[in-house]
């Protein structure tokens, strides 16, 4: 019994298609199948009883030992691969070949462990499968590379030739053993992109596009390529393949091309000069006409000022009249002791130098060097201040109808001029009307596109219409041509300067407006005023000068005035003290520079523009530079930086010359009790 | 809930079995150097107990995305799996140091795979018998397997892992022929092999301590 299950144990043992050997504890040889047999030459009954140093003497290793002796003692199991013991055993197939192949040790039963097993299976096919798959795939690679067209090399980290196809032996015209181990620098002219070319390449940084190079042949010609380059690796050893595309041909066709393209653009250029001497002719002609226009322009201007001069230097005559012959009678009086009877002179002296003052600022608005003192604007709440006025500058025959438009935008201009601009408008408008009739003042929200824009010549955008209507004459075309012209006026004589219209004129081109006449004879005139949306909020102070009279005084606020003209100075000094502050006095800007910079407080400058040395403009920068937050008010007689556009800094604020000392004490109180704190923005 | 893996084992425990571990892969540095024939350095900086997610977060970080690991299972009274792992990109230098000499690329590439498993299983063949030595314990280790992927992959073999699972992560450096490659070895255990190795490590503890005077 025990015999027939032997047997077909072994029976079983010999069909597997593996070397088998059981081994005991002794490390004997007890099982040994067919396979085995076969492949040593050893029968079972050969084998049976024996170390397996005994039958493969010199091919049994250490490791075979080792691996034995832990399935006997551990139960652990070990591989031993053909790739590392290639000589254990030494079998063969059936055939008679060498046999390649694993071998396997485990344990047999556990606790102990009665035997071990030696597997042995054959991985010759498989290896050599294997083998004959890479050759096959090498074959091809090697194919492609060689009948490839384009050059390629694969260079080492060190940048040298390892590998060289036929295409480079014949592009270069070595042999492929001068260029193996050559380094591929030499075949590039030097300074050429090849440096840097290689430099990437390495740093495994994508070339974008090809890189084109120059290259030396063996015999010395140049020959052009472009490159394109990539970084491998195999386990350790960074390689560089290079293909270098023969480009002699296109850079030919390309230098050709060149050619043609510079013949055409010297041709271009011939004709570019042609037309410039054209074009530089007709400036030539345009500058002529131009300088011709100019002169009749000037020649305009001319007999505009001799108007001018002969109208205001009358006017000017008169006011100084009334003036000197007043301050005479006052000294007059004054010498006689009659105090009492200044008074009344004063008051005609005053009266005539404000009438002066009003005039040169007419003039300075025409000559557009009128300050301007621009703030966000609501023209309903300004058209509405101006009602009462203007209701009774038109009087009773004419009608006065308000058409406010809803939710208007705000706008930016100085709301005086525009005051004046009203009632400028709103008087011709009566004039116009002798019979009486119907003045309309209507505004609204208006979004010009570019063709209602440029009519008005404005940009295209948002703007706030302002219109004021009458129903009377109207005026003929060449009336309305004119009507802007300064001095240009249809009223008799005495009756106005004719300096109305231009000042608006220029009060609303200065503040990126429009202004334009629609008028029909007969049918009355409409002045429309366009002027831009303001983006913005409404200042919270927009304080009404005449109100701010009387009321408290200051609180010892330290003024520093610096002002190079004595008696306006003592006069500003003077008004500053009635209004309860401390007054510092500065004849120039140096002087006024040496207070500012001192430890002195100085709660407000108040400066001339124009002084001697350092200027106004100079002294509040630098006053500034320690003080941030001083407040500071110009004062000037011509205002040019505000007239050009210069925007005062926050916390400046200007006064023009000349002002009444009430003015002058509105403004300064106003300037002060502003609040203005650099630092808290 | 259980408890967090680190406090599995105490800090003696701990320390007995980092003892273990490089009794372990000294016995695999000598069987590896016996075969090369040239010295072979195996070394542990480090032994630690973390969770299977704290083991697939840690290689995620230090590694790179491809990993090569040479699988076993053991069984016994403590049952689980064992892996080496290492960059697949270092696996043709773990190779050619091993097999030494001067074989050209492509059959150094031929003779990857076979050889990894070998070496694979010589380091983990020392250290799992070692230790099962010094436990006086008994384990059934199977041949080896190579797995290729990511580390998430690994610690999730079929049949689907514990979640309680324990991962025993060693770091070892390995040194052989100027080539000097880290690994590491990462045995994936259940809650009940854990326990028995704890136990295990207490008797261990129990004997060492016993045997000397102090």
């Amino acid at each position: 019994m025990v015999d027939k299950t032997t047997k077909s144990q072994h029976s079983v043992l010999d069909a597997v298609d593996a070397g088998l050997i059981v081994l005991d504890r002794e490390r004997r040889i007890v099982q040994w199948n067919a396979w085995m047999a076969s492949a040593s030459g050893y029968a079972l009954a050969d084998a049976r009883g024996k170390r397996l140093a005994e039958l493969f003497p010199g091919a049994v290793s250490g490791r075979l030992n080792a691996a034995i002796a832990s399935a006997l003692d551990s139960g652990v199991s070990s591989l031993l691969t053909h790739a590392l013991h290639p000589l254990l055993f030494s079998l063969k197939t059936r055939s008679g070949r060498r046999l390649l192949h694993d071998v396997t040790v485990s344990a047999i039963g556990s606790c102990p462990e009665t035997g071990c097993l030696v597997h042995i299976s054959d991985v010759t096919m498989a290896v050599r499968r294997e083998r004959y798959l890479r050759e096959r795939q090498n074959a091809r690679y090697d194919a492609i590379v060689a009948s490839a067209p384009d050059v390629i090399l694969t260079l080492d980290g060190e940048g040298v030739i390892r590998f060289a196809n036929r295409a480079a032996v014949v592009q270069f015209g070595y042999s492929e053993q001068e260029l193996i181990d050559k380094h591929a620098v030499v075949l590039f002219e030097p300074g050429s992109d090849w440096d840097d070319a290689w430099r990437r390449a390495l740093a495994d940084e994508r070339l974008r596009q090809p890189v084109e190079l120059v290259a030396h042949r063996k015999d010395g010609s140049a020959t052009y390529f472009s490159l394109s380059a990539s970084r491998w690796q195999d386990d350790s050893h960074v390689f560089v393949t290079a293909i270098l595309r023969d480009i002699n041909e296109r850079r030919a066709a390309d230098a050709a091309l060149r050619a043609r393209e510079e013949e055409a653009r010297a041709a271009a250029a011939a004709l570019a000069h042609l037309n410039l001497t054209l074009e530089e002719r007709v400036e030539e002609r345009s500058a002529q006409l131009l300088k011709v226009e100019e002169a009749l322009r000037q020649s305009h201007k001319m007999e505009a000022i001799g108007q001018l001069t002969g109208g205001i230097a009358h006017d000017f005559n008169n006011l100084l009249q009334g003036i000197t012959g007043a301050l005479n009678m006052v000294q007059k009086r004054v010498g006689e002791g009659r105090i009492g009877e200044v008074d009344r002179f004063v008051k005609g002296a005053l009266s005539s130098a404000e009438r002066a003052s009003a005039l040169t600022h007419r003039l300075l608005a025409f000559s557009r060097l009128q300050p301007v003192d621009p703030r966000p604007v609501n023209m309903n709440q300004l058209i509405g201040a101006m009602e009462e006025l203007v209701r009774r500058s038109i009087g009773e025959s004419i009608r006065l109808q308000m058409d406010a438009g809803e939710d208007l935008w705000l706008v930016r201009c100085d709301p005086n001029q525009m005051e004046n601009a009203l009632l400028n408008l709103a008087i011709n408008a009566r004039d116009a009307m002798p019979d009486g009739g119907t003045l309309r003042i209507a505004s609204s929200n208006e979004s010009f596109d570019a063709s209602q824009a440029s009519i008005r010549d404005l940009e295209a955008g948002q703007y706030v219409r302002v219109t004021i209507s009458d129903s009377g004459t109207g005026m003929p075309p060449e009336v309305q041509a004119r009507a802007f012209d300064p001095f240009y006026t249809t009223k008799p004589i005495g009756k106005g300067t004719g300096l109305g219209l231009s000042m608006i004129y220029g009060f609303v081109r200065q503040s990126q407006g429009s202004i334009r006449i629609d008028s029909q004879v007969g049918k009355g005139t409409t002045i429309e005023i366009c002027l831009p949306r303001f983006h913005g909020s409404l200042e919270p102070a927009v304080r009404n000068e005449g109100a701010v009279g009387a009321g408290h005084a200051g609180s010892n606020e330290v003024v520093l005035v610096v002002e190079d003209e004595d008696i306006v100075r003592l006069l500003v000094a003077e008004v500053l003290k009635d209004l309860g502050y401390r007054a510092l006095e500065a004849s120039d800007g140096g002087a006024g520079l040496r207070i500012v910079q001192s430890p002195q407080r100085i709660d407000l400058l108040i400066t001339d523009i124009g002084l001697p040395g350092v200027n106004g403009r100079q002294l509040a920068h630098a006053a500034r530079a320690t003080r941030s937050n001083l407040k500071v008010l110009f004062m000037t007689g011509y205002a040019e930086s505000a007239a050009t556009g210069e925007l005062l800094d926050e916390g400046m604020h200007i006064i023009s010359k000349p002002f009444s000392m009430d003015n002058l004490a509105a403004k300064i109180r106003e300037v002060i009790e502003s609040s203005f704190n650099l630092d808290e923005r | 809930m259980n408890p967090p893996p680190a406090t599995v084992l105490d800090q003696l425990e701990l320390d007995a079995l980092t003892e273990l571990v490089n009794l372990g892969i000294g016995q695999s540095a000598l069987s590896l150097a016996e075969m090369v024939r040239d010295e072979v350095t195996l070394s542990v900086p480090k032994v630690a107990l973390v969770s299977r997610d704290e083991a697939i977060r840690t290689l995620g970080e230090r590694e790179a995305k491809n990993l090569v690991a040479v699988h076993q299972v053991f069984a016994g009274d403590i049952t689980g799996r064992a892996l080496l792992i290492f960059p697949e990109a270092r696996s043709l230098e773990l190779v050619r140091a091993v097999i030494g000499g001067s074989l050209s690329i492509e059959e150094i590439i031929e003779l990857e795979q076979e050889a990894l498993a070998e070496t694979g299983n010589i380091i983990l063949n020392g250290c799992l018998a070692t230790i099962a030595n010094q436990l006086q314990r008994n384990l059934k280790i199977s041949l080896p397997e190579i797995l290729h992927g990511e580390g998430k992959e690994f610690f999730n073999l079929a049949p689907p892992p514990d979640p309680g699972d324990v991962v025993m992560f060693i770091y070892i450096d390995f040194a052989v022929r100027r080539s000097d490659i880290q690994g590491y070895i990462a045995m994936l255990l259940d809650m009940p092999s854990i326990a028995a190795l704890k136990n295990l490590l207490g008797e261990y503890i129990q004997r060492v301590a016993g045997d000397s005077p102090a």
